[in-house]
């Protein structure tokens, strides 16, 4: 054995928010962002779902839709991201379904969270892991993330209206927020 | 219908040209030691060395030679860079790649000094955000950025461009593509099933592809020199999921060649269809005899292009149901029915390279809407040349 001195290969970032930001709290009278993509239909599906809930609960919901994100098209994306940030309260990122897409959600999430709004991102099970990883190497480990069943995008509408239902006061509970008062004031 | 064309972004930075000098002071090492990295004590033996490197996440499964400070030093004395100069930050982890680290990853690989500049070049080329890095190292699809080098560095560097350039020809310069990877896994974080969602993964993951372009058999300018205007030694990285082969035995004519390239390149399933993205490139190497045919007939590369182009599509209603409808929403089924594989012509990007023995062109399909770059390999000045010029 000849023992000696190697220099490390690898590269880190040390900075890290390892907490997930202020909680979205009482929905009414709050404007929600929802972010769309351009891939899975069952996503679009439950985010019209999930704003009619949110706007019964008082909110007003608006959405972004991201799309390409190299050249030209790519500074318009992120022109309009920062632009759409400003005009909501809290955001609700998704669809962290896939490998480049969930890297692009969580960006997108983060983006969000750096602003200092509440912001939770959306990602599949098989994702989860995956999502949370990213996001501790985009410097928010913290990051809210909440899951859905995994396959999603291959289910039929009722099926996954059915997944968006019973995800619905999950996702609320992740993100922090209540609709309690507003009830108890009907 | 409205066709989204691709258009670079506008946030580019021209690249500054500066003298390259070194502030290594060679294998002895000097008074003040530029290296940053955390040293470890490691057993240097092969089977010890190995083991430790695998065990510290390091290693790609073949052999690793220790980075030591000795063999770190030494490659960097015959280069002239700065060891702290930060060349990119890169996706997913952000952290920053130094000329140190480049070095480290690249005596691990096996690469020669010589290699320094080209792999900075290929660096900063992958870490253009029009290259899309950050979808490439995440995705579950099993892309890899491949690169094409212009320029007297391809033989300098044992890069191959005739029989079996793109995987197989016994070269030290396999040792660069493997040191690019190194980098991926190293600073840019990409590890398979922890950041890389990869499905399938590629064998282009391991050593990547780095191979020249055949200029003096183009019948064309070098591809650095179409693309960015770059006559000299150069490096064009393109994110692809893979070669494909296309074989021609029965062409005789330049167009009919053209026509059994560009009716092969586009299938339903491939990148340039998904709904994912607006758009994609395609990139086609073509051999050096298929080149003269085309050359006699078509001395411009843009009529070629257009060829290629014009039979790269399939009919809308190939497409199933649900496919279809999200392209038609994206705008991307034109007047005539029929989805193209790219834009616009341009985005076909030619090169030449391969064996004598023709007969076949390989395409690569590119990743999401990840743009090809290409960027000059500096050329080092040595610091007593650089001093007396001042």
């Amino acid at each position: 054995m000849t023992m000696g001195k190697v220099l490390d290969p690898t590269s880190t970032r040390d900075d890290d928010v390892a907490s997930p930001g202020p909680d979205a709290g009482l929905l009414a009278g709050k404007k929600i962002g929802i972010r769309l993509d351009q891939i899975w239909r069952a996503w679009d599906w439950i985010a019209e779902d999930w704003a009619a809930k949110l706007e019964d609960a008082g909110a007003t919901v608006s959405y972004w839709r991201s799309c390409g994100r190299s050249g030209e098209e790519g500074e318009r994306m992120a022109a309009e991201l920062k632009e759409w940030l400003t005009t909501i309260d809290m955001a609700i990122v998704g669809l962290a379904n896939c490998g480049s897409c969930t890297g692009w959600t969580v960006r997108d999430a983060i983006t969000s969270a750096n602003t200092g709004i509440p912001t939770i991102a959306i990602a599949t099970k098989n994702f989860e892991d995956f999502a949370h990883e990213i996001a501790a190497r985009g410097g928010r480990s913290g990051l809210r993330v909440h899951v859905l069943p995994y396959p999603l995008n291959e289910q039929e509408r009722g099926a996954v209206k059915a997944i968006g239902e019973a995800h619905f006061e999950g996702m609320l509970h992740d993100f922090g927020a209540t609709i309690a008062m507003r009830e108890a004031a009907e | 219908m409205s066709i989204n064309l691709i258009k670079p972004s506008g946030s580019k930075i021209a690249p500054v040209p500066k003298p390259l000098v070194s502030r290594d002071c060679g294998p002895a090492g000097c008074e003040v030691d530029w290296l940053a990295s955390r040293r470890h004590e490691a057993d240097l033996d092969f089977e010890g060395f190995n083991a430790f490197a695998m065990e510290k996440g390091w290693g790609d499964g073949l052999p690793l030679v220790p980075p030591t400070e000795s063999r770190v030093r030494m490659f960097l004395a015959e280069n002239d860079r700065f060891p702290d100069e930060v060349i990119a930050h890169l996706p997913p982890s952000r952290a920053e790649c130094t000329v140190e680290k480049i070095a480290i990853n690249a005596v691990m690989a096996g690469a020669q000094p010589e290699a320094l500049e080209l792999l900075i070049a290929m660096v900063a080329a992958v870490a253009d955000p029009d290259f899309e890095l950050y979808g490439i190292n995440t995705t579950t699809a099993p892309v890899y950025p491949a690169f094409v080098v212009n320029g007297s560095i391809r033989d300098q560097l044992d890069i191959p461009y005739s029989y079996g350039c793109f995987g197989g020809v016994a070269t030290r310069a396999n040792a660069i593509g493997r040191a690019f990877r190194l980098i991926m896994r190293n600073v840019a974080g990409q590890v398979t099933g922890v950041t890389s969602q990869t499905t399938f993964g590629s064998p282009g993951r391991l050593a990547s592809i780095v191979a020249g372009e055949w200029e003096e058999k183009s019948p064309w300018a070098p591809l650095a020199e179409r693309r960015a205007g770059i006559s000299g030694n150069a490096v064009s990285c393109f994110g692809t999921m893979g070669t494909m082969n296309v074989l021609d035995t029965t062409s005789q004519a330049a167009r009919d060649f053209l026509e059994q390239i560009g009716k092969s390149v586009p299938y339903i399933a491939a990148n340039c269809y998904t709904p994912a993205m607006p758009f994609a490139e395609m990139m086609v190497a073509i051999n050096p005899i298929c080149a003269e045919i085309v050359g006699k007939e078509m001395p411009n590369i843009e009529d070629v292009q257009e060829c290629l182009w014009r039979y790269a599509s399939v009919p809308a209603d190939l497409l199933q149901r649900q496919h279809r409808e999200q392209l038609e929403a994206q705008g991307r089924v034109r007047d005539d029915g029929r989805i193209y594989a790219t834009p616009e012509p341009k985005d076909f990007i030619l090169f030449v390279a391969g064996g004598l023995g023709g007969l076949h062109a390989t395409a690569f399909h590119s990743f999401g809407s990840c743009l090809t770059q290409t960027r000059e390999v500096a050329s080092p000045i040595p610091a007593s040349q650089a001093q007396a010029a001042e």
